[in-house]
Order: structure tokens, then C-alpha cells, then sequence
């Protein structure tokens, strides 16, 4: 009798037998699959032999075409080609409104928050458009390995928060693909780079792609990729040089600013073709409707160049973050299609004081470094060593506290898998349930930081104000994605939730919150002072009228009553207001006041307590 | 693995003075055999774990990393828990907080970007020269008072060192 072989999971039953893994990166202009083959990570091309796939959709009646094809019609049928998809991925309706301007889709609110596109195909969500690009990179890549997808592992900006990685993992799954693992795009340039070079020593990665920019400062070691620090803005791109471009070509025209949807596409599409041409030429002929002109390399590096500041301002703050010196990065890869431009070189250049690598194509290398790692997870092990990524999350996670502030639990650039536990406790006496409102950002105040979503703790078995003690554990996988648990310890009471919000931060949001966190750092600490005065003098206002209308009778005279009920209600009134001094001075008036009541009321309740008898009996 | 000691996690017995370098290289050691990716195509609960194991190593790896919270760490093990927001007694030291806010303060009104650097070094020696006093006073229960009080100051440089940061952002423009 033959017993049957079980392999176990993970490793082949035969050396000889790879399991088919690819790393896709899903980008906002171009997207690519990549896969190992004979021991060499490659992208992979389509029949018609080219490895890049536009990630342009385009809804026909019946159908649907991806790619070049669509690209092409994005002028032509703008309200059914949807390009730069990735810009909308884990947004809700109110951010799209913001991208509103230069979005000329039309978008109709569907079940969840998520805005939908409308398409001769009827409604479509980001997710959907982007899966459709995923699902023709699939096929390409089970045609061309000869065999199902055993999974895959999808790239996503370093700077995308909680609800841009969700989604992106939503469309990988409706494109029918198991994702292996969302990777971020600088680490996964860096592993095509450190393999490739079997580097050591401290790396910086500078990915400017289409729509989003990343900085990561890594630490190669023995084929480990600990990343130190990582930033960017997921705001800024080649998109925004094309709508410079576009800006300065309708100043030179003349040209009215409100074009139709149509003919902003065709300008973009000029702009774009013109930023192409000067990476290789210094001047290039531009023409657009009547008008006809020339644009100049330095024409053109002007325009750019508060982008470019921005960007690299982010370098200088990774720098700090990973607590290392700029002369200390032995390596600057460059990663990206807007890497080409020259200015954007030689700016990072002059930055880390050394010439960036550009050894690998900047729009492949993400792609290639994917595969590498897919190859991994897929259980095909690597000869010469594993590899192993220490990846870190982006931005700050944090809980909203009394008085509107935000208590961070993750600080950012802590290395995943993270799970970290905060204690709260109750406020009122008898308080059965707690709001936890999950955050994440860098500035203090709640309102300054994105919402990730909201949840209840009930059943609080009832407790003095204070007793109960509320765990709440934040996790964050290897995905970089966030769970949220909350126990009450004494009763064991659990809430949790998986936070999968329906939408996430504006690219505008994000960028401005880490700006404002150091701008603002001032403000909010005024602010904070405030809510803390705030905060203390509500608590003592209900202390004080909880206290009188327990003992007030019994234990003041009518006109000590009379004197502290005024003082109470003086400082509630005065704690509504702004006035942060004001409010704290009173409340230490109050507090000095009611020392005596206090310690008469702690007296008879000792003096009950010898007497062996309970505050009730007092009472008769 | 979750439950065990930071210490004993890397193998190390209790103590302030860390090889940083060998704790680096004993983490990576570590994480390779924990980390989720060894175990993307294993059962669920396997996955959890690894995740779990994880998250507990880079905890720990981030607490002795760090010198104060290394010292406070030390300090709960040994008996000692110390809360949070309690100011101690510390005279000595509160004027000495004092005079470097009202540098850094001094530093941000003149936008003095070229004083940050020496006060940047000045700051790294303050911080080695309480590491020292630490390193030899806290495991001895004779001392244990001296001790938290130079935990406190290492936490209030740390911090200190983060306003430093921040002021750097704030004039890098």
C-alpha cells in the first residue's frame, strides 16, 4: 500500500516543482507584473512584447479594455476612461469633492461611502476599476508562467494609510488573486537593489511615481531590510508637473481656465508629452489648439520646483526620523517614472551629496523587487540566503481622549507587526459604555487627525468614576493594516472591531497633517492647555454638585451652601468659554473653597465607619 | 514567547549596559524565525502566532534599544514600578531643565539653525553621563531612590531631544 506524500504547507513536495508567485505594482500612471524565473526576477510582457500596462480603464457596452487602447480614448470618451485610479483608492465622497476640479468623471454616491464612478457599465468603485487592471495583469501572468497563481504580492505607496491598503487588498481579492502580502514600493526597490548588489550599509530610496512620492531610509544587513524611517507626501507626482505644464501652457495661450473634460485630457496629454521630451532635450516645441510655442528645460525646472522642495524637505525628515546623518547613506536609488526628470536627479543628488543609482529602469525596479518576495512566500526558497523585511507603518495611530485630544498608542516609524495596549478609565460613576474612536495622524487635537473609524464598549459593569479599567489593544499586521480590540478588565467585557473604514485620508490630508504637526506644534500646545483646563474644571464641577446634593444639607451651614453653588456655577459657565487662564484660576478658587466640605464629608464617613454603622443610618 | 521577559527573550540577563550592536544582530536572528512572512502559506492559527511572536519581540526589541525605557523596564522587573506622571522631588535638576528649555527656546526665537549642533552634543553628553550614573547605582536597593530620580532625567532629555527634532522641522524651511 503507497501512503500518500503531504507536503507541508509552504514547502514544495518536489525541488523541482515552484509554486507560481508574481509581484504586481498597481500604479497610478503604469502598472507591471514580475515574476522569478530560472532564479532571475523579470517583468512580465504582454503578446505584443511590452512589460508596462497603463492603468487606464476604459467601460465599453459589453466590455472592457485596460491599457494603451484605453489610455489613448482618455481624451476622446473621458467620462468612461478612467485613469489614475490609484488617487481615489480608500477615499470617501466628501475627499473626492476636494479632487474635484480635476477629476471629469461623474460620481454617484453607491451603499458604502466609497464614491462611484458612473460608466456606460453603470456605477463603478476605484476598487472595481482597479481590480480590472489587476485581472489582465493575472491573465498575462498565468499565460506567460503556464500554471494558476499560487498568490501574489501587490505594492502600495509607503504612505498609504489604513483604508488606501484595505482597498487596495479588497481589489487584489476581486481580481481573484490571494495576496501574499501588501509590500511597500521604496522597500521593495530596495530589495531588487540590495540583491542585486548585495549591498550593505544604510540606503535612502526616492520613489516619485505618477501620483504619490515616498522617501524610506532602510538598513541592509546579512539580506535583512529594516526599514529606519519612512515619509513622503501621497499628494504629490508627475500628475502634478503635467498640471503645472498644463497651468503655464494656458497662461502662454491665453486660454480660458474652465475647459471641458475633454480638452483638459488633451492638454494634460501635451503637457505630459512635453515633459517627456525635455528629460532628453533642453527645449521643446509645444502646440496646443491654435497656439503654438516653445517650452525650455529651465522654464520648466522653475515650475517644478516647490514640488520638488516638498520632496525633499520629506528626505531631510526621514533623515531625522531614522536618527542618522545625511553623509551616513552610502546608497540614493531612484524609483519612479519622474525620476527621469533631470532636475529631480540632480536635486536628490546634491542632497545626500552623492549620485543616485539609476542601474535599474526606475519604472520597473518595484515590480521586480515584489516578485523576489512573492517567490519567497510562496515557499520557493531562495538560494544564498533569506531575505527578511522589517518594514515600519507610515503615520502615528492613536485614540481620542476627554476634551477632543488625541493620545497616540503607535508612534510612526514603529516597526510592524506592532500591538500595543492602552489603559482608560471611566469618567462618570456608573458609566456602562465607552466611545473608542480610532485616529491616525500627527497633530493633537482630533479634529486636525483622520477619523479611522468609531467604536462602543458596552456592558461596563457599573463602577465609581475611575474604577474600571479599559484595555484597548491596537494590532497592525505585517500588511501594515490595523485591528482594534478593547477589554474592560475587571469584567472581562470585550468589544473589537476590524477597522475597515470607508474611506481615508485625502492625499492633501495626510501631507498637510505631518507639515502642520511641526508647524502648528505651538498652537496645539495652547490648544491642549485649554482642553485640560476644560476638562478639569467639568470634573470638579460634577464632583462638587454631586457632593452637595449628597451632603450639602447635612453638612454646610445655608450660606456655605450658598457661597459654593455661585463659585460652581461660575466656573461652568466660565469652562464653555476660551479663556483658558480664567478657567484654571477658578477652578482653583473652587477647589480651595470646597477643601473644608471636603474633609468634612471624609470625616463622617470615617467616623461612620468606627462607629460601625453606614452613611445611611447618619441619614435619619 | 508573549509572556517571557524582554531580557530573557534575547537571552540576556538583566542589565542597563547593552551591547546595542549585538542586540541588533541577536533581533534579526530572531525576527527571521518569527516574522508572519515565514509563514504566509501556514494555517491560520499558525499565522496568528507568528504575529503574536512578532509583535512581542519588536516590543521588547524597542524597549531595551531605547535608554530610558530600558531603565524603566529595569526598575518595574526589579520591584520598582514607577508611574507615569508623578514629578519627584529633583531640585537639583529641575533648574538644570529649566536652562536648556530656555535654550532651545533662545535657539527658536533666533532661528539659530548652526546653534543646534553644539546643542545637540552637549545633549548626547548629558544623556551618556546619567547612562553612567544609572549603569551603577540601579540594582542597588540602597539606591533605588537615585535611581528613579535618573530615570526621570533620561526621560526628560529623551524628550528634550525630541523638541530638538521638531525645532529642526520647524526651520528647515
Amino acid at each position: 500500500m503507497a501512503l500518500l506524500q503531504i507536503a507541508e504547507p509552504g514547502l514544495s513536495p518536489q525541488p523541482h516543482q515552484r509554486r507560481l508567485a508574481v509581484g504586481i505594482d498597481l500604479g497610478t500612471t503604469n502598472s507591471l507584473v514580475a515574476a522569478v524565473r530560472s532564479g532571475l526576477s523579470e517583468t512580465l510582457p504582454d503578446e505584443q512584447g511590452s512589460v508596462i500596462l497603463p492603468s487606464a480603464v476604459r467601460y465599453h457596452e459589453g466590455f472592457v479594455e485596460v491599457g494603451a487602447a484605453a489610455k489613448a480614448a482618455a481624451a476622446s470618451d473621458p467620462f468612461n476612461t478612467i485613469v489614475s485610479v490609484k488617487r481615489l483608492m480608500g477615499r470617501g465622497i466628501a475627499d473626492v469633492k476636494q479632487l474635484g476640479e480635476q477629476l471629469p468623471y461623474r460620481f454617484v454616491e453607491g451603499e458604502s461611502h466609497m464614491p462611484f464612478i458612473s460608466t456606460v457599465q453603470g456605477p463603478k468603485s476605484p476598487v472595481e476599476v482597479s481590480a480590472d487592471i489587476l485581472k489582465v495583469l493575472r491573465q498575462r501572468a498565468e499565460a506567460t508562467l503556464g500554471g494558476e497563481l499560487v498568490g501574489a504580492v501587490i505594492t502600495v505607496p509607503a504612505y498609504f494609510d489604513d483604508a488606501q491598503r484595505q482597498a487596495t487588498k479588497d481589489a487584489a481579492r476581486l481580481a481573484g488573486l490571494n495576496v501574499l502580502r501588501l509590500l511597500n514600493e521604496p522597500t521593495a526597490a530596495a530589495v531588487a537593489y540590495g540583491l542585486d548588489q548585495s549591498a550593505e550599509g544604510l540606503i535612502a530610496i526616492y520613489d516619485l511615481g505618477g501620483g504619490t512620492f515616498d522617501i524610506s531610509i532602510l538598513r541592509l544587513t546579512g539580506g535583512v531590510f529594516e526599514v529606519l524611517a519612512t515619509g513622503g507626501d501621497s499628494a504629490l507626482g508627475g500628475d502634478d508637473f503635467d498640471h503645472a505644464l498644463a497651468q503655464w501652457i494656458i497662461e502662454q495661450a491665453g486660454l480660458p481656465g474652465d475647459l471641458s473634460p475633454s480638452a483638459q485630457r488633451q492638454l494634460l496629454q501635451v503637457a505630459c508629452a512635453a515633459k517627456e521630451a525635455l528629460s532628453s532635450a533642453p527645449r521643446v516645441p509645444i502646440a496646443y489648439g491654435d497656439w503654438a510655442g516653445e517650452v525650455s528645460r529651465d522654464t520648466f525646472d522653475a515650475l517644478i520646483e516647490p514640488m520638488l522642495a516638498r520632496s525633499l524637505k520629506a528626505c531631510r525628515r526621514a533623515v531625522r526620523d531614522a536618527g542618522i546623518e545625511v553623509d551616513e547613506v552610502s546608497a540614493v536609488v531612484m524609483v519612479g517614472g519622474s525620476t527621469r526628470v533631470p532636475r529631480v536627479r540632480q536635486a536628490v543628488g546634491a542632497l545626500f551629496g552623492r549620485e543616485p543609482l539609476i542601474d535599474i529602469d526606475p519604472d520597473q525596479v518595484v515590480a521586480v523587487g515584489a516578485a523576489v518576495q512573492a517567490d519567497l512566500l510562496a515557499g520557493n526558497a531562495r538560494e544564498g540566503g533569506e531575505l527578511l523585511l522589517l518594514d515600519v507603518i507610515p503615520l502615528s495611530l492613536g485614540l481620542e481622549t476627554m476634551g477632543g485630544l488625541m493620545e497616540k498608542v503607535i508612534p510612526r516609524n514603529t516597526t510592524i507587526p506592532v500591538a500595543r495596549a492602552q489603559d482608560f478609565t471611566t469618567y462618570k460613576d456608573g458609566q456602562a459604555a465607552m466611545m473608542i474612536h480610532v485616529l491616525q495622524g500627527e497633530r493633537e487635537l482630533v479634529s486636525d487627525c483622520r477619523s479611522l473609524a468609531r467604536f462602543e464598549l458596552r456592558g461596563i459593569p457599573p463602577m465609581v468614576a475611575g474604577a474600571a479599567k479599559i484595555r484597548v489593544t491596537f494590532q497592525v499586521d505585517a500588511d501594515g493594516l490595523l485591528s482594534v480590540s478593547a477589554r474592560e478588565l475587571a469584567s472581562g467585557v470585550q468589544a473589537s472591531i476590524e477597522v475597515k473604514p470607508s474611506y481615508g485620508l485625502t492625499d492633501g490630508e495626510i501631507a498637510r497633517m505631518l507639515k502642520d504637526s511641526f508647524a502648528f506644534a505651538n498652537v496645539d500646545k495652547d490648544a491642549r492647555q485649554l482642553r485640560e483646563y476644560q476638562v478639569d474644571a467639568e470634573r470638579l464641577v460634577e464632583a462638587v454638585r454631586a457632593a452637595l446634593q449628597a451632603d450639602g444639607e447635612r453638612l454646610l451651614d445655608p450660606e456655605e451652601r450658598e457661597v459654593i453653588e455661585l463659585q460652581v456655577n461660575e466656573l461652568h459657565a466660565l469652562a464653555r468659554g476660551n479663556d483658558g487662564a480664567a478657567i484654571d484660576q477658578q477652578t482653583k478658587r473652587l477647589s480651595q473653597l470646597t477643601d473644608a466640605f471636603a474633609a468634612r464629608r471624609m470625616n463622617s464617613t470615617v467616623k461612620a465607619a468606627l462607629a460601625g454603622r453606614n452613611l445611611d443610618d447618619i441619614e435619619d | 514567547m508573549g509572556t517571557l521577559c524582554h531580557y530573557a527573550l534575547f537571552d540576556l540577563k538583566p542589565a542597563f549596559r547593552l551591547d546595542l550592536e549585538q542586540l541588533a544582530v541577536r533581533y534579526r536572528e530572531l525576527a527571521r524565525g518569527v516574522h508572519p512572512d515565514r509563514f504566509a502559506d501556514a494555517p491560520e492559527r499558525e499565522q496568528r502566532q507568528a504575529l503574536e511572536q512578532s509583535a512581542a519581540l519588536n516590543e521588547a526589541y524597542q524597549t531595551l534599544k531605547s535608554a530610558p525605557r530600558r531603565a524603566r523596564y529595569l526598575l518595574a522587573i526589579s520591584g520598582h514600578e514607577v508611574p507615569q506622571e508623578i514629578t519627584v522631588q529633583d531640585p537639583v535638576f529641575l533648574l538644570q531643565q529649566m536652562q536648556w528649555r530656555e535654550e532651545l527656546e533662545e535657539l527658536q526665537e533666533n532661528a539659530d539653525i548652526d546653534g543646534i549642533v553644539p546643542f545637540k552634543k552637549r545633549l548626547k553628553a548629558a544623556q551618556a553621563s546619567l547612562e553612567d550614573d544609572f549603569a551603577g547605582c540601579w540594582d542597588n536597593p540602597a539606591e533605588h531612590e537615585q535611581a528613579e530620580r535618573l530615570m526621570r532625567r533620561m526621560q526628560f532629555l529623551d524628550k528634550l531631544g525630541q523638541e530638538v527634532r521638531q525645532l529642526e522641522e520647524r526651520l528647515d524651511d
